[in-house]
């Protein structure tokens, strides 16, 4: 299809995703909204002060971080296009033949899967959404949900195709038939292939963050790890990483923090890890100051959360990697050509996205930008519409024409304004034009009916205890946590000690030999020992206990919400997790 | 009785069109407040050129605007989005020094809602209208000006209004200019879900700050056949006036 408006009415016609988006969509923006304000005050202003930086100072960044990784023994490779980013990852997997593949919107950008695929090596989406829009072969519909466009029954249809038989369509029958093939394909794969959500300069760690545990089998099973993202994602110091994820997980998926949120250091022994860092454009879009806060964007989602257009239209209709808002401004940004040019007019200007954005990129605004570039690059608007403007603007370029140029259109409106349609080839376009001498009548005003919407009471304001370690329980508990005074081991246990906990998340930190993924993943249960004096407020807090090697955050058991945003926990890894605080 | 105030009052281009009707309104209440109204017409901010794209366009017509505005230290507008374009976008389409003089006479417009809310004279006046509405809160009055306080405030001043809040009243109608007539499968989807939260309410009477969104969302309901009519803050209150 050609145009976003042919894809776009295409999907209203034939797919309807508003009836599957609208409703998860209208929840999930209010739930993060409740998350967010849990978190410190300030948290929005600090991400957006931790990407201002890292944007401002990208090239000093990286070059000390190329230094950190030279010390951890982790490879650096900065690709300027998207084939040599390709050509790096084929030639970096060597003779790999089979590769575990988590989510990655930079992979998507590149087309990695499809042309690892044609080089005749057996890849394996492993996130449970990405494994399924894979059958269904259209690509992912949202960044952080990838099958949200569709609904359960549709899903198994999907799995029915690569032969599984499943008796129904229950969300967690679906996820576990997935993960199931998932584990598998784990026992025996060469490479395992992740994004990362921010690579911290002064220390040389990824931060990674999955809710699955896919990626935590991705960077501890296989020989081979390889990191693919984009340039832009390099940050400061762990006070930087920390802040991202403050906001990231809230508004993206109204989560404290994800399950699992890595802070990966030197590669396991006997393992290799590399970092390909991606331009395809990026560059580009830093010298131009309309456009360089772009790059502040952390991939939440929540400007597509919250979009109108998104939610009516859906991903699909975007016919690009990055959908929604975000989407609409980096994709002609990434490939100028004008292929995607007509994706800055898919937005009614509502500003709705500018206003969520957790580091305050103007959306809206570089959407007004792109539009103008779109005019004058000659890859919108056809010589009709120019003329039309033309003649507009000598209308409107004297009071006199102007107050003509109105009166006209009051005249025409007013003869044919009730019976017509506007003129357009929409066939179920039900409006009707304006009809200026229509006199409104007062009397509606009396004729109201009974009210029908229920409006919600507001919440009432949750009764916090006081310390520090009685919230950590409280939260913990909230994510399906046991929190006990003490714990009779069992078989099958890993009972690892906490470095250090957070009140705020109910997030346990584990650093060193305790962050081990692959026991962590192997177990029935996981017992966490916590030290009530090491419980800090805020995720920033814990900057001072990362330590200087590998670090995991657990928040919660492992889970997806990848079949309608229904939560299914107990993917990759236990489902029972218990903290012994004390 | 506070001093009387000079202030202009901008009647939009599209306003004037279709819902000439307005300034009358707009002019009653700001004349209830004891100011001395003079009038602006025949001219345009450029939003629609310059939300299509078309700057040069958007900025030769927001020229005009500006210079029928330099006399005048008050411009008030009975839209909040054509204030926001003024406020926010028109001076960025001047260069050097021009730029910083379109700012400041951009600096002079203000909403309707805000401005009346923040009358000293406001208290004098009683509003008194019996009946039910419910409010749309157009975006660029909410998100570019926060004017959604001001309009609220207004409405609650209105002695025998019930004002029933929308659902989901942070929902663009799914007007958003040339949108409408741009992408009109995805315009028609937006008004329909906007059409169903005010259903919902019962009221036959919605208000907002922006006729735009209330011709678009009152002809989707002349086109179904809902029974709905979409009034400007001003013409409200000039009704509660009488």
């Amino acid at each position: 299809m050609k145009t976003y408006r042919e894809r776009a009415s295409r999907e209203i016609r034939l797919e309807r995703p508003s009836a599957t988006v609208t409703p998860i969509m209208r929840k999930l923006v209010g739930d993060s909204q409740a998350m967010l304000s849990r978190g410190p005050a300030d948290a929005r202003q600090r991400a957006s002060a931790a990407r201002a930086y890292a944007i401002d100072n990208l090239e000093d960044l990286h070059v000390q971080l190329r230094g950190r990784f030279e010390r951890r023994g982790i490879g650096y490779h900065r690709c300027a296009t998207a084939e040599d980013a390709v050509a790096m990852v084929r030639s970096l997997l060597g003779d790999a033949r089979r590769v575990a593949k988590s989510k990655t919107m930079v992979g998507e950008e590149i087309g990695l899967t499809h042309a690892l695929r044609k080089d005749g090596i057996d890849v394996l989406e492993t996130d449970i959404g990405e494994y399924i829009v894979d059958i269904e072969g259209r690509g992912p519909s949202h960044i952080t949900a990838p099958a949200l466009h569709l609904n359960r029954a549709r899903i198994r249809e999907m799995l029915a195709r690569t032969g599984a038989d499943l008796p129904d369509d229950d969300p967690t029958r679906l996820s576990r038939h997935v993960r199931d093939v998932v584990g598998d394909f784990f026992q025996d794969c060469d490479a395992g292939i992740t994004g990362a959500n921010a690579v911290v300069a002064s220390s040389g760690r990824i931060t990674i963050v999955e809710n699955e545990g896919n990626v935590s089998l991705g960077v501890s099973h296989p020989k081979l790890h390889i990191v693919l993202t984009g340039i832009e994602k390099v940050v400061a110091d762990e006070a930087g990483a920390l802040a991202i994820l403050e906001v990231l997980a809230p508004s993206a998926t109204a989560q404290p923090l994800t399950s699992f949120s890595h802070f990966l250091a030197d590669p396991l022994p006997g393992q290799q890890r590399h970092v390909v860092f991606v331009d395809n454009g990026r560059s580009r879009a830093l010298r131009d100051p309309r456009y360089r806060e772009v790059l502040k964007c952390v991939r939440c989602g929540a400007c597509m959360n919250s979009c109108p257009v998104y939610r009516v239209a859906g991903g699909l209709s975007y016919g690009s990697p990055y959908m929604g808002p975000i989407g609409a401004v980096l994709a002609p940004l990434l490939w100028p050509d004008g292929r995607y040019a007509d994706l800055p007019f898919a937005s009614s200007l509502c500003g709705r996205c500018t206003e969520v954005c957790p580091v305050g990129i103007p959306l809206h605004r570089m959407l007004l930008d792109l539009r103008a570039d779109a005019v004058k690059g000659h890859h919108a608007a056809d010589l009709k519409e120019r003329t039309a403007w033309k003649l507009w603007a000598l209308s409107f370029g004297g009071a006199t024409r102007a107050r003509a140029a109105t009166a006209f259109t009051r005249v025409g409106l007013r003869s044919f304004g009730r019976t017509l349609r506007p003129p357009g080839p929409h066939r179920d376009d039900p409006r009707l034009l304006p009809d200026p001498s229509i006199d409104h009548d007062p009397e509606l005003l009396l004729k109201a009916s009974a009210r029908r919407s229920i409006i919600p009471e507001s919440a009432i304001t949750e009764a916090l205890p006081a310390s520090l370690p009685e919230r950590f329980a409280h939260r913990a508990r909230q994510l399906g946590v046991d929190v006990v005074d003490a714990c009779v081991p069992r078989e099958g246990d890993r009972l690892v000690r906490a470095t250090a906990a957070i009140a705020s998340t109910g997030s346990v930190l584990l650093t060193g030999d305790q962050a081990a993924r692959r026991p962590l993943l192997a177990a029935g249960r996981v017992v966490v020992m916590v030290d009530p004096a090491t419980v800090v407020a805020f995720p920033h807090g814990l900057a001072a206990h990362l330590g200087g090697g590998d670090a995991l955050i657990l928040t919660g058991a492992s889970r997806t919400a990848d079949v309608e945003k229904i939560i299914v926990r107990g993917i990759h890894g236990a489902e029972e997790m218990v903290v012994v605080l004390g | 009785m506070a001093p009387m105030a000079r202030v202009a009052l901008f009647d939009p281009c599209y306003m004037s069109a279709l819902r000439p009707q307005d300034a009358g309104f707009a002019r009653h209440v700001l004349e209830a407040l004891g100011d001395q109204v003079t009038m602006i017409d025949g001219r345009c901010c450029g939003q629609p050129a310059f939300n299509s794209g078309f700057r040069n366009e958007a900025h030769s017509v927001g020229r005009e605007l500006l210079k029928a505005a330099r006399p005048h230290q008050t411009v008030v507008v009975p839209s909040g989005s054509c204030t926001s374009m003024v406020r926010h976008y028109l001076p960025t389409l001047f260069e050097g020094r021009r730029a910083s003089g379109a700012a400041a006479i951009a600096g002079r417009f203000a909403d309707f809602a805000s401005y009346v809310a923040g009358h000293p004279a406001l208290q004098d006046v009683v509003f008194k209208l019996d009946g039910v509405v419910t409010y749309h809160d157009s975006c660029h009055a909410r998100r570019e000006l926060h004017a959604s306080g001001a309009a609220l405030q207004l409405l609650g001043r209105v002695e025998g209004l019930e004002v029933r809040p929308l659902l989901y009243e942070d929902e663009c109608c799914g007007f958003g200019g040339t949108f409408a007539a741009k992408q009109p499968e995805l315009s028609v989807a937006m008004m329909t879900a906007k059409l169903d939260d005010i259903a919902l309410t019962g009221a036959r009477v919605v208000v907002s700050a922006d006729y735009s969104c209330l011709s678009h969302i009152e002809s989707g309901a002349r086109g179904i056949g809902v029974q709905l009519q979409g009034w400007t803050l001003a013409e409200l209150l000039s009704r509660a006036l009488s």
